[in-house]
C-alpha cells in the first residue's frame, strides 16, 4: 500500500482505478486465471448472480480464464460447463441459511485449496459480503500466498445485531486482501466504514458499465469535422448552461466543429435558444431522450466527450466515453478526477472560459494527430492486484491484531495459524505434484475450441498442445 | 504390449499394461502394487495397541479377543471386498467391452457391455471425497433414444462410490472431442443429459494415464 500512497502523490490523480490502465498500455497484458467465489450462483437469481457471471464472460473474452465455485444445489453438484467454456464448480458445503453455507473456517479449505491448485488460480475473486463461502475463500487464498479480490455488492446498518457481526466478519476478512470493489459509491462508503479499510484499495466498479457494450469503432466518425458528443440529463446539475456557452464560442472559433447531444431535461430551452440565436442548427444537433442500447451509436460518432456536470459522485458517461475511445473533457468535480486516468481525461474547472480552454486543447491535439488510439483504453484491475505483494504471514498476522481489535483480532491470527498449519498437513497429504492440472477449456484458447478443424484429426494434437502448455505453466511456477 | 508407469492420484506408483491383440482388439490392464507389509502392520499395530489401551483402563479381556477378531475380519473383508490387484479392460470393436476386476483374495468379476449399447467413452471429472479427480467412463446409449446419451457407465468400476459428488442425470463431459465439439459448434450452452459408468474406480489413475487409454479406445470406436 506504500507503494499506492507514493504513486498517488507523484501525479495530481489521488487514486483512480483507471490509472495503472494508462501504465499497462504498453506491456503485454499477462492472463491470469481468476477464480470467482460466492455462495449465490445460478440457479438461484438476482443481481450478484448475473454480475458474476457476465463479469465472467467479459473476462474470458479478455483472454482470461476463469472459474467459479459455488456451493451445490440440491440436485446440482459436480463440475459443470457454461457458455465459453465456463467452469462452475457446484462444492458438495451444507447450505446453512438463506443460500449461505456455514462458516467454519476450516472445513472448505481441503476442496478450495485443491481446486486453486488444479486450476493454477492466480486471483481469487469473492462476492458478497453475505457469502460465507467468499469470506472463507477469501482467508484460505491469503494463506496460500495467492491475490485476493473482494466485491461488495450490499449495504449494510451498523445498529442491529446481524449486522454488527457481519461488520466484524468483514473487517477481519478484507483487512489484508489486495483490492476490494464496490458497485457504488455510496456502497464505498459503507464499506469503508464497515470493514475500516483504507479507502484507497477500494475501488468503485459500477455494475452497469459492460466494456463489451461500449467498445470504439473509428468508421462512424466523420473524419472531414470534429465531432463533440455530450450525452447527459438536460438539467442545472449536469451545467447545460456552461454548455449554452460554450457552444457558440467555439463554434464560432472552429468552422469544422459540430455538436451532439443526447438526452432530455428541462434546460433544452436554454440549447434550442441558443441554436436559435447563433443560426447553428446544421451543427448542434440535440438528439433528444436515448435509450441505454442507443448512446453507443452516439458515442462512436464522436471524437470528443464533454462532461458539464457541477456535481457529481461518479460520472458514468465519462466512463462509457472514454471506453467508446472518445477524449474526454469535463469538469473537475465531485468523483470525477478519480474515475479516468489523465491521459484519458482533461479535467478543467467548471466556467466556460476553462472548459473552451481545455476543449480547444483537445481540438489542437487531435488536429496534431497525437491522441491515443481508441483500441488501446481498456481497464485492468486484475493486472494491478497481480503485480501487488501478498503479505507474508507474519504481516498478515500483525495486521489482523492491529486492525480488527484485541478479542478478533487475537482470535483470527489464531485461525489463520491454523488455516496455514492445515494448509501445511494437506501439502503433506496430498502433494501439489499428485494434483492434476485442470484442462482449460475456457475461451478461445479453450482445448475444445482447438478443434475448430476436422475433429478426427486434431482429437490427440489439440489436445496435447494445450496440456503441454498447462504443464509448462506448471514447471515455471 | 507395452507397460507403462503412472501414478494415482494418491501419489502411489501403478503400471498400466497395454496388450493389443489385433488392430480391433486391446486390452488394457492397471496393477496395483500388492499390500504393503507395513501398511498391515501398521494397521494391525494401531488397532492392538488402542484395545490395550482400553484393556488397561476396564480390565476387560474381551476388549483384546474382540480385537484380534475385529483385525482378521477386516482384514479378509478389505482383501475380498476393497483391496484390488489389477483392474483390466478389454475392447473388441463392434463387439463390446469387457471389464474386470481381480480382487486381492482371488476373487474376479466382470462385466461386458454390447458395443451396441456404448455410446463413448469419455474423461469425466467429479468431486471426490476433497478431491476433484478426472475418471474414465463409458457412455450408454438410451434405448428409447438413440441419438441421445442415455447413460454412463464408469469403466473399471468395482465399487460404486457413494462419495461422487456427480448424479447419474448430469454429468458434463470434459474430454469428449467429437461429441462436444459437435455439441459446442452448434450453440449447445446447457447440461448434457447422461447415464455413465466409470472405469478403473479402485485403482484411480491420474489424467496421463486415462488419456492413454482414452486414445487407443477411441482408435478402436472410430473404427468399428
Amino acid at each position: 500500500m506504500g507503494r499506492r500512497k507514493g504513486e498517488g502523490q507523484k501525479g495530481p490523480i489521488p487514486d483512480s482505478f483507471l490509472d495503472f490502465a494508462a501504465m499497462n498500455l504498453k506491456e503485454v497484458p499477462r492472463k491470469q486465471n481468476v477464480c470467482m467465489v460466492s455462495d449465490f450462483f445460478y440457479p438461484n437469481m438476482g443481481g450478484v448472480e448475473s454480475h458474476i457471471y457476465q463479469l465472467s464472460q467479459c473476462l474470458i473474452e479478455r483472454g482470461h480464464k476463469v472459474i467459479i465455485v459455488t456451493h451445490a444445489y440440491g440436485n446440482r453438484k459436480g463440475i459443470r460447463y457454461l457458455t465459453n467454456g465456463l467452469k462452475v464448480y457446484y462444492l458438495p458445503l451444507k447450505v446453512m441459511y438463506n443460500q449461505s453455507t456455514s462458516t467454519t473456517v476450516f472445513h472448505s479449505l481441503p476442496l478450495l485449496r485443491y481446486i486453486f491448485v488444479r486450476e493454477r488460480i492466480t486471483i481469487v475473486h469473492s462476492h458478497s459480503s453475505f457469502s460465507s463461502m467468499a469470506h472463507d475463500s477469501l482467508f484460505h487464498a491469503k494463506t496460500m500466498g495467492l491475490h485476493t479480490v473482494f466485491t461488495d455488492h450490499s449495504l449494510f446498518g451498523f445498529a442491529d445485531v446481524s449486522s454488527v457481526l457481519t461488520n466484524k466478519l468483514l473487517t477481519v476478512s478484507l483487512c489484508d486482501t489486495n483490492h476490494i470493489i464496490c458497485v457504488s459509491f455510496t456502497s464505498k462508503e459503507n464499506t469503508v466504514l464497515r470493514g475500516a479499510v483504507n479507502p484507497e484499495i477500494v475501488s468503485v466498479i459500477p455494475n452497469a458499465v459492460d466494456p463489451t457494450d461500449f467498445t470504439p469503432n473509428p468508421s462512424k466518425r466523420d473524419e472531414n469535422k470534429i465531432t463533440i458528443v455530450v450525452v447527459s440529463r438536460l438539467v442545472y446539475r449536469k451545467g447545460i448552461d456552461l454548455l449554452g456557452g460554450i457552444i457558440p464560442e467555439l463554434c464560432q472559433k472552429y468552422p469544422d466543429l459540430q455538436f451532439l447531444i443526447g438526452g432530455e431535461g428541462p434546460k433544452r430551452l436554454v440549447l434550442e435558444e441558443v441554436r436559435e440565436k447563433y443560426q447553428l442548427h446544421d451543427r448542434v444537433r440535440l438528439l433528444g431522450a436515448l435509450e441505454h442500447k442507443d448512446v453507443r451509436n452516439v458515442l462512436v460518432q464522436g471524437h470528443i466527450f464533454l462532461n458539464t456536470s457541477l456535481t457529481e459522485a461518479f460520472c458514468m458517461a465519462i466512463v462509457e466515453g472514454a471506453s467508446c475511445g472518445l477524449q474526454v473533457v469535463s469538469t473537475r468535480v465531485g468523483g470525477i478526477p478519480e474515475v479516468l486516468p489523465e491521459d484519458l481525461i482533461i479535467l478543467c474547472e467548471p466556467t466556460v472560459k476553462s472548459l473552451c480552454e481545455g476543449l480547444e486543447m483537445v481540438i489542437a491535439k487531435h488536429r496534431a494527430g497525437s491522441l491515443p488510439p481508441p483500441a488501446a483504453i481498456h481497464n485492468r484491475v486484475y493486472d494491478r492486484v497481480a503485480k501487488e505483494v501478498v503479505l507474508p504471514m507474519d504481516a498478515r498476522l500483525n495486521r489482523l491484531m492491529s486492525r480488527c481489535g484485541p478479542v478478533a483480532g487475537c482470535i483470527f491470527s489464531l485461525f489463520a495459524v491454523l488455516d496455514f498449519l492445515l494448509l501445511v498437513f494437506l501439502r503433506w497429504l496430498v502433494p501439489d505434484s499428485n494434483i492434476d492440472i485442470a484442462v482449460d477449456a475456457t475461451g478461445v484458447r479453450g482445448a475444445w475450441r482447438r478443434m475448430s478443424t476436422p475433429p478426427n484429426t486434431c482429437t490427440n494434437t489439440g489436445y496435447d498442445s494445450n496440456y503441454d502448455v498447462a504443464r509448462d505453466l506448471n514447471h515455471t511456477q | 504390449m507395452t507397460e507403462e508407469e503412472f501414478s494415482d492420484i494418491n501419489g502411489n506408483t501403478i503400471s498400466l499394461d497395454c496388450q493389443s491383440h489385433s488392430e480391433f482388439c486391446k486390452e488394457f490392464t492397471v496393477s496395483v502394487p500388492k499390500l504393503s507389509l507395513r501398511k498391515v502392520m501398521n494397521y494391525t499395530c494401531a488397532v492392538w495397541l488402542t484395545a490395550y489401551a482400553v484393556f488397561f483402563a476396564t480390565d476387560n479381556t474381551n476388549v483384546l479377543s474382540a480385537a484380534i477378531i475385529v483385525t482378521l475380519v477386516g482384514m479378509m473383508l478389505h482383501l475380498h471386498f476393497v483391496k484390488i490387484d489389477h483392474e483390466s479392460m478389454l475392447i473388441i470393436g463392434s463387439l463390446g467391452i469387457q471389464i474386470s476386476a481381480s480382487y486381492a483374495s482371488g476373487r474376479e468379476s466382470t462385466s461386458f457391455i454390447e458395443m451396441s449399447k456404448v455410446k463413448d467413452i469419455v474423461i469425466n471429472e467429479a468431486i471426490y471425497m476433497q478431491r476433484v479427480i478426472y475418471y474414465l467412463c463409458i457412455l450408454l446409449k438410451e434405448p428409447s433414444d438413440p441419438g441421445g446419451v442415455g447413460a454412463v457407465v464408469p469403466l473399471f468400476q468395482v465399487k460404486r462410490s457413494k462419495h461422487f459428488a456427480h448424479n447419474n442425470r448430469n454429468v458434463v463431459i470434459v474430454m469428449q472431442y467429437k461429441t462436444l465439439y459437435t455439441l459446442f459448434s452448434h450453440g449447445f450452452t446447457g447440461m448434457l443429459t447422461v447415464l455413465y459408468l466409470c472405469l478403473f474406480q479402485s485403482s484411480k489413475p491420474r489424467l496421463n494415464c486415462l488419456e492413454e487409454v482414452y486414445k487407443s479406445c477411441q482408435d478402436i470406436l472410430g473404427q468399428s
